[in-house]
């Protein structure tokens, strides 16, 4: 049996673990796992912030008044959630940033992997918006749908990381 | 369904969600950005372990008791060309969207960075919609499967698809076995101890 204090889980179990998923969520909240809406939700409150008309913009509504996009947002909250507590659980709790950084591209101070991971985050859900899915909501559910569009999203997420990868140093 | 119950339940979801993507180390950059090197295959056994398990749940939820798919349009434009700054996104971060916050959750500092870069990405979207929109918004095909495309019930497409994908998991295991995977995402760790930097390699077990 799979447990939270297990050091690992083999990629498939995981696989299985995350598929399930799917069933509470078509099920319960009539929608697909998906990651990246939630950033428009948060992001349409922070800009609230400084600008009031923020949320009469329709896109910035949409996210902030529908349940579903607040299904997600617990979501992806309780993704960190569950990360902390197996990697506590297992002995496992990482500090300031990967040594793989270090190694792939020469980065050797957090606040220099920050930039460059502040970067890759808004590079990140611009895509992601642009395409209408991330990695969970096109590629996990769009494929398991069959829909085209979401196959298609996947080879280009592909293209564009196996060409940017590429730059970097094999570890 | 009450505000609160979604709330509840995405939480639940969200820790088993977490705790896989944490234990088999798909949220580790270098396991990440390895796939796209071709050093390392855990992120693709995951993902497509993934697809088939929700091409077989959903098979069964459409095809014997009819819950409706919701799958997303095939617009040319936004999709290839938003799905490749999406790749080059993940090569930068290190990650995808959900796995961000399964970095944070794990301790990885600069993981807030990518949130905080993330959140400023659909903010820029959100007000930019319009002329990126006009720019990039050709080809729409609306929201078609490749069961529609080839007239034939989604139940038996997926069945088929997932039959093809367990397959090619298997012979992808017999040449790269998961323990080699996971071996080289346990030296990609960092001294949990240090907080300086964590660059450099883990403690030998």
């Amino acid at each position: 049996m799979l447990s939270l204090t297990d050091r690992n889980w083999s990629p498939y179990a995981a696989g299985v673990v995350i598929g399930l998923l799917q069933i509470p969520a078509f099920l319960l909240v009539d929608t697909a796992l998906g990651a990246s809406s939630s950033f428009v939700t948060a992001g349409g409150f922070v800009a609230s912030l400084v600008d009031p008309a923020a949320a009469q913009i329709d896109y910035f509504a949409k996210y902030m008044t529908a349940g579903k996009y607040f299904w997600q947002s617990a979501l992806v909250i309780g993704i960190a959630l569950g990360a902390f507590l197996s990697a506590t659980l297992s002995g496992s709790r990482r500090a300031s940033f990967s040594p793989a950084w270090t190694r792939m591209t020469g980065v050797s101070s957090l606040w220099g992997r920050m930039a460059m991971g502040f970067a890759g985050g808004f590079v990140l859900l611009l895509g992601a918006r642009i395409a209408g899915g991330c990695t969970s909501g096109h590629g996990i559910s769009g494929m398991a749908q069959l829909a085209v569009g979401s196959t298609v999203a996947v080879v280009a997420m592909f293209a564009g990381g196996i060409l940017t990868a590429a730059m970097f140093k094999k570890v | 369904m009450s505000l609160l119950w979604l709330i509840v339940l995405g939480l639940a979801m969200g820790v088993v969600f977490g705790a896989a993507l944490e234990k088999s180390r798909v949220m580790e950059p270098g396991v990440l950005v390895g796939q796209f090197q071709f050093r390392n295959f855990t992120m693709l056994k995951m993902f497509l372990a993934a697809t088939i398990t929700g091409l077989v749940a959903l098979a069964v939820l459409n095809g014997v008791f009819g819950v409706a798919l919701h799958p997303k349009a095939f617009a040319v434009g936004p999709v290839l060309i938003g799905g490749l700054i999406l790749g080059v996104g993940i090569a930068l971060a290190g990650a995808c969207p959900g796995t961000a916050l399964a970095q944070a959750g794990a301790g990885y500092r600069d993981a807030w960075a990518i949130i905080a870069g993330g959140i400023g990405g659909a903010i820029f979207y959100g007000y930019a919609k319009g002329p990126i929109d006009a720019a990039l918004g050709w080809g729409d095909f609306g929201k078609i499967t490749f069961a529609d495309v080839f007239a034939v019930p989604f139940w038996a497409l997926a069945l088929i698809f997932a039959a093809v994908l367990a397959a090619f998991l298997v012979v992808l295991e017999r040449f790269v076995p998961s323990k080699d995977d996971l071996a080289q995402a346990e030296t990609m760790l960092g001294d949990p101890a240090c907080s300086d930097g964590g660059a450099r390699p883990a403690p030998a077990e």
